[in-house]
């Protein structure tokens, strides 16, 4: 196991869990080293001048020691430039940061994603826009390699606007000779607008919506998100 | 040399507090036996005794040990006005401003999706239930001002909305006696964002 030592990194807290009697696990989404787990310890105490700033959504920069699975946080320091989320702002970014909790593997950079993490939550900023969490998902997989068949078919043919598709996991779209009934069946239209990212059209974005959520839970491999369950009781009350 | 088993179980169950491990346990097992056996009988009595008459409140949702709590059977108080916090320690905490003199209602917790903790394993729909008694006029939310406490806030008032109960949040700031030197960048910041007129 190499020693680590690491300063002034820039960083997200995804989540925190109680550690021991006084400490806090800091589960961060880093800009170099990737998802980190640090032990910040006494960050439970009740005048821990370190707990007020382990605060999720906000960007940071953390300095860490040690060596294995966790490494001692060291430092934290505020950045600023990015408002606190508030109110549906905050849920969504919970479902970004439990992806990344899921899908992405520790100490593993990615520092594309990191970029279009921060920018989404700056967008979070000024009222969650659908076409942000689209965005997001998307890099999300093309990052972690998953990568998107989108403006060709899976026989490498251009994808037509007007045609019928089914999206075949890991192959990409096949063609339909009319409109398929599965959740990955999408028109071409929709891949085009997912490929260029532009989402003015409202049938486009709810079918992109659909696609996005069937590709997550295939590579969630049957783990059901927490936020999308407590969504759905928040909506039922 | 093998453990006597009564001696196994207690240390297990000591084990059930924060942040003990087997060690802690251990240490704490044998002072009881072995130095403190009074305290020991004290601390069993106790415990049994709480876990038989402690109850939550029917009405504000704190430990009791009947139906409804002083607080809330006090004529004292005005009924108008209920403040939302998340733990007793938190309405200790409010009862010693002396600025309030309103109703409570404790949800023992705070929404957490990352936790799996949600509106169910929270009963907020009791908490909807006392708002709605037809009495209270103003629900004041005075959860923390973490991320699950802001999104807890958030749905409580969205939800007291939508039934015609007028919703207000405690402010943030800087504290008072507070120089600006020496106030951390993201309260100040925040405290920009929230600016508010001056009166005249
Ligand atoms: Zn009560």
């Amino acid at each position: 196991m190499q020693r680590q030592k690491v300063d002034g990194q820039p960083a997200y807290v995804l989540h925190t869990y109680p550690f021991r009697e006084t400490s806090l696990i800091v589960e961060a989404f880093t800009r170099d080293f990737g998802r980190v787990a640090l032990l910040a310890r006494g960050a439970r105490r009740p005048r821990s001048a370190i707990r007020g700033l382990l605060l999720g959504f906000q960007p940071l920069e953390v300095s860490w020691a040690g060596k294995g699975e966790v490494l001692t946080l060291m430092k934290a320091e505020w950045q600023g430039g990015q408002p606190l989320l508030a109110g549906h702002a905050l849920f969504c970014g919970y479902y970004l940061n439990e992806l990344l909790l899921h899908l992405l593997p520790r100490e593993d950079a990615h520092e594309a994603l990191y970029a279009a993490y921060a920018e989404t939550l700056r967008c979070f900023a000024d009222g969650v826009q659908e076409a942000d969490l689209r965005r997001f998902e998307k890099s999300l997989l093309q990052e972690l390699g998953y990568g998107l068949t989108l403006a060709t078919d899976a026989e490498g043919r251009a994808v037509e606007s007007a045609g019928h598709y089914a999206y075949q996991i890991e192959r990409g779209p096949v063609r339909l000779s009319r409109p398929g009934d599965s959740a990955l069946s999408v028109s071409g239209k929709t891949l085009l607008d997912l490929a260029h990212e532009d989402f003015s059209d409202t049938r486009s974005l709810a079918e992109a919506k659909q696609l996005m959520r069937a590709l997550m839970a295939h590579y969630l491999d049957g783990k059901q998100l927490e936020t999308r369950k407590i969504f759905r009781e928040l909506q039922e009350l | 040399m093998s453990t006597p088993s009564s001696l196994e179980e207690l240390i297990e169950a000591l084990r059930c507090l924060p942040g003990i491990g087997p060690k802690s346990a251990q240490r704490m097992a044998y002072h009881l036996l072995q130095r403190d056996r009074k305290g020991a009988r004290r601390l069993a009595d106790g415990m049994s005794h709480a876990l038989e008459a402690i109850r939550h409140c029917s009405r504000c949702n704190t430990f009791t040990e009947s139906d409804v709590c002083e607080r809330c059977a006090s004529t004292k108080r005005d009924a108008s006005l209920l403040c939302v916090v998340e733990t007793p320690v938190d309405m200790n905490m409010m009862e010693q401003t002396q600025a309030y003199n309103g109703l409570y209602y404790v949800i023992m917790g705070r929404l957490s999706p990352l936790d799996g903790v949600g509106p169910r394993e929270l009963q907020l729909d009791r908490l909807l239930a006392r708002a709605c008694d037809g009495e209270v006029q103003e629900v004041i939310l005075a959860t923390n001002y973490t991320n699950e406490g802001e999104a807890t806030a958030h749905y409580v008032s969205e939800l007291l909305r939508s039934r015609g109960i007028k919703v207000t949040r405690i402010a943030r700031g800087v504290p008072v006696g507070g120089e600006l030197e020496y106030v951390d960048a993201g309260t100040l910041a925040q405290a920009m964002r929230e600016r508010k007129n001056v009166e005249a």
